[in-house]
């Protein structure tokens, strides 16, 4: 027991460390950036996929913004993946192809497997250009957000390019003031700093680009993952396909304003994350591919990040076991089990990388909300760890993984 | 009882430590002073000529006034509605014999001119000038902001602090520091020792030589979508070879005395262009970037540390504007970039050899 208990705290202080080793680097290293200067070019065609599936409180949004964005009108095409939606989105979608003739063709899937992965894997059959740009529906991108995210494409090496996650509804609670200080941890701090040390920046699937050839090459959408991004982080990474992170190239989403939706949307999460781990984890780490030795260590920790949520809840119960069991510690131990202690209420070291996004971002006074990080973490540990159960669960009975769209909260626009 | 107390006291005492740290927190929650989402740039897309677009609005006060200067050929003063100070000069050429300098400090702050705008040499303009004809500026100026309809010049050793837009050719004499954005409709020319960090214009001439380079137009269209071809270590094209693809190479490449490379490329360590190579597609560079003489690139120029381009290059072409962008460049007279050219840290006119 004291053994199993002394691997997880070493698995612990490796985590503990990447997120101070990130913190310092985007507080004191060098920041890449290289592609955001590229403001004059001749702008490659590209087309702009926006996932929906019942979204008709927000799917007006982003067409109007797509259409108001700064890039040449004859070089853009909007594809509004229509994925079986039930309520007014078709209309929605619609209404615009009319009101904007030639710049929106509408996809409108109205049978097929479930999921994002799934429906834009269908619609690409309507996509002619090297450079595809995707977005969920309750995104609102700004005017120069498209080029942003087209210029990375003129990097022949690069396969994928992700944007940063703003809230846009961050005052309505205190979980979405959460997600508002996870996002800034997770993009200001946490992406960008992958980008600076050229290691693995993750796809979000959305505020994202890929290369329609690097796409073909590493075989197209895996319509079985149910977190196509993660999937597609990889799978580009495998064949030699960098994904680069545009820390400014921000872009305004709706976080989840209920803890029910909220324990959804990341117990899906969780089970995409732990389904690439067991797909890529090993032939990242020890097979024969393009990715640097840096790239395949940091990509094994980014794809057991979910999987930290169990492993942590295992090692509070090893540490009452062995407690009550009367093992003492081997001599010299007590420092690590100081830091278990420490990265176990929590892991300090995610609470310390938010603190430094905030004050990144150069917001003020919600920086005072990180002591409830807390709340937010130990109802993300159990439901990530129910996640994690259940997916073993399922893989014991062969049950298929379901997709489950995140609700919005919205009003729908008039 | 004293025990129980005791207790009692100790858990309270611990509580309310431990409740301590969250008081911030909860008077935040309560008021929600910092609630409101992250500023995201919605609608500028970080144009150049945003500040002087901004600019030109706030001279459309000063209208009236300029055009009844311009007829009377007299001067005027007066206060902008922000409480900013203006002078409106019916005729340009008058502001070098205006009593306005104190200690080499031109006031009053903004200046509007209706004619060609002479300014004198050695004098420091702390606020912005518009003129809706020409520039010219004498020697060793000092200038927050000009925006002007037509032409721009700066004498020898003038410095810019935040920018500069002109609709005709802007022209900056030797040792000029341009810091800040500097932009023009029709063109730019840097001479030899000027200092800069982010210019665009349909053209940006550095040096008074810019014939002599062929026409990159030439160059075929990139629109065909090559395969790409991967380099382990470090890499050379000959001299003379045509290579068809898009290139990564994950050391060194070097590429040969009139190469040309139908697509793109991109090195993780030094890259050098001998004289002559064409480059059909955009030229990456994780690293530093040598680009030799009479080199035609097409696509953007991306170099991580440093790119040294020398005479008789050119980036881009009229109809195809492109980007040219480092922390640091070198660029040698003769070099012609067509669109933007943006040094994050410091870019710099070297004399012709």
């Amino acid at each position: 027991m004291i053994y199993a208990l002394y691997v997880i705290v070493s698995v612990i202080c490796i985590y503990t460390a990447r997120h101070y080793w990130f913190t310092l680097n985007r507080l004191f290293g060098f920041q890449r950036h290289p592609y955001i200067d590229i403001d004059t070019a001749d702008w490659p065609p590209v087309t702009i996929l926006v996932a929906a599936h019942n979204e008709e409180k927000v799917v007006a949004n982003i067409l109007s913004a797509l259409m108001t964005v700064k890039y040449p009108e004859d070089k853009m095409l909007v594809i509004p993946v229509n994925d079986r939606s039930t309520d007014r989105t078709r209309e929605i979608i619609d209404e615009f192809v009319g009101r904007f003739p030639g710049r929106i063709r509408p996809f409108h899937r109205k049978e097929g497997k479930g999921g994002k992965a799934a429906a834009l894997k269908d619609a690409m059959e309507l996509v002619q250009t090297e450079v595809i740009l995707i977005f969920d529906a309750d995104y609102i991108p700004g005017a120069g957000l498209i080029r942003q995210l087209t210029a990375p494409f003129f990097d022949p090496e690069v396969g994928g390019v992700m944007g940063r996650v703003v809230p846009m509804n961050c005052g309505t609670n205190l979980l979405t003031r959460l997600l508002d200080l996870e996002r800034s941890g997770g993009y200001q701090v946490d992406q960008q700093a992958r980008m600076n040390l050229r290691l693995v920046p993750q796809h979000g699937g959305t505020v994202a680009g890929v290369r329609l050839s690097a796409l073909r090459e590493i075989g197209g959408w895996n319509d079985t993952s149910l977190t196509e991004d993660t999937d597609l982080t990889y799978r580009l990474l495998l064949h030699g396909w960098k994904t680069v992170y545009q820390n400014r190239s921000e872009c305004y989403e709706e976080v989840p304003e209920t803890w029910p939706v909220r324990i959804k949307q990341i117990k899906r999460w969780a089970k995409g994350h732990n389904q690439a781990m067991v797909t890529y984890g090993l032939h990242l780490l020890f097979g024969k591919h393009r990715a640097s030795l840096r790239e395949r260590i940091d990509g094994t920790l980014l794809l057991g990040v979910y999987i930290m949520a169990p492993f942590t809840l295992l090692g509070w119960v090893l540490a009452l076991g062995v407690f009550y069991q009367g093992v003492a510690p081997l001599h010299g131990i007590v420092a690590i089990l100081s830091v278990t202690a420490y990265a176990a209420i929590g892991n300090l070291a995610a609470f310390f990388e938010i603190a430094a996004a905030v004050r990144l971002d150069g917001s003020r006074k919600r920086v005072c909300l990180v002591p409830f990080l807390i709340l937010g973490f130990a109802v993300s540990i159990f439901a990530v760890s129910w996640a994690a159960v259940s997916q073993v669960k399922d893989a014991l009975t062969g049950a298929e993984f379901h997709w489950d769209k995140t609700e919005r909260f919205r009003k729908a626009a008039s | 009882m004293i025990p129980f107390f005791a207790v009692a006291g100790l858990i309270l005492l611990t509580s309310v430590l431990m409740l301590l740290p969250l008081i911030p927190a909860l008077a935040e929650l309560h008021n929600k002073s910092d609630a409101l989402p992250l500023s995201v740039i919605q609608q500028h897309t970080g144009e150049i000529r945003f500040f002087a677009d901004g600019f030109r609005t706030y001279m459309k006060g000063l209208e009236l006034p300029l055009r009844e200067c311009v007829s009377s050929g007299a001067n005027t003063t007066g206060t902008m509605p922000d409480g900013s100070e203006y002078l409106v000069l019916g005729r340009g050429e008058e502001a070098l014999f205006l009593p306005f300098r104190e200690h080499n400090e031109f006031r009053p702050a903004v200046i509007a001119s209706g004619t060609d705008l002479l300014l004198p040499s050695e004098t420091n303009f702390s606020k912005e000038i518009f003129s809706a004809a020409s520039v010219i500026g004498g020697t060793m100026n000092r200038y927050r902001a000009i925006l002007a309809e037509k032409d721009v010049r700066l004498g020898r050793e003038s410095s810019v602090m935040r920018w500069v837009h002109a609709v005709g050719e802007f022209s900056a004499d030797p040792a000029c520091q341009l810091y800040g954005r500097i932009s023009s409709d029709t063109g730019i020319r840097l001479s030899a020792e000027c200092r800069f960090l982010r210019l665009n214009a349909p053209y940006i001439a550095i040096g008074l030589e810019v014939d002599g380079a062929p026409d990159p137009s030439q160059l075929l269209s990139d629109a065909v979508v090559y395969q790409r071809l991967f380099h382990d270590g470090d890499f050379e094209i000959q001299a003379g070879e045509v290579f068809e693809g898009n290139l990564v190479v994950r050391g060194r490449l070097r590429i040969g005395v009139r190469a040309r490379v139908r697509g793109s490329v991109k090195s993780e360590k030094e890259m050098v262009l001998e004289p002559g190579v064409s480059i059909e597609g955009s030229l990456i560079g994780a690293s530093t970037m040598q680009i030799g003489s009479n080199c035609m690139i097409r696509g953007p120029v991306i170099a991580e540390r440093t790119v040294l381009i020398q005479k008789g290059t050119r980036c881009g072409t009229l109809q195809n504007p492109t980007t040219v962008s480092a922390p640091n460049i070198e660029i040698e007279e003769g070099v012609v970039i067509f669109g933007t050219l943006w040094a994050r840290e410091e870019g710099e006119v070297m004399a012709g050899a």
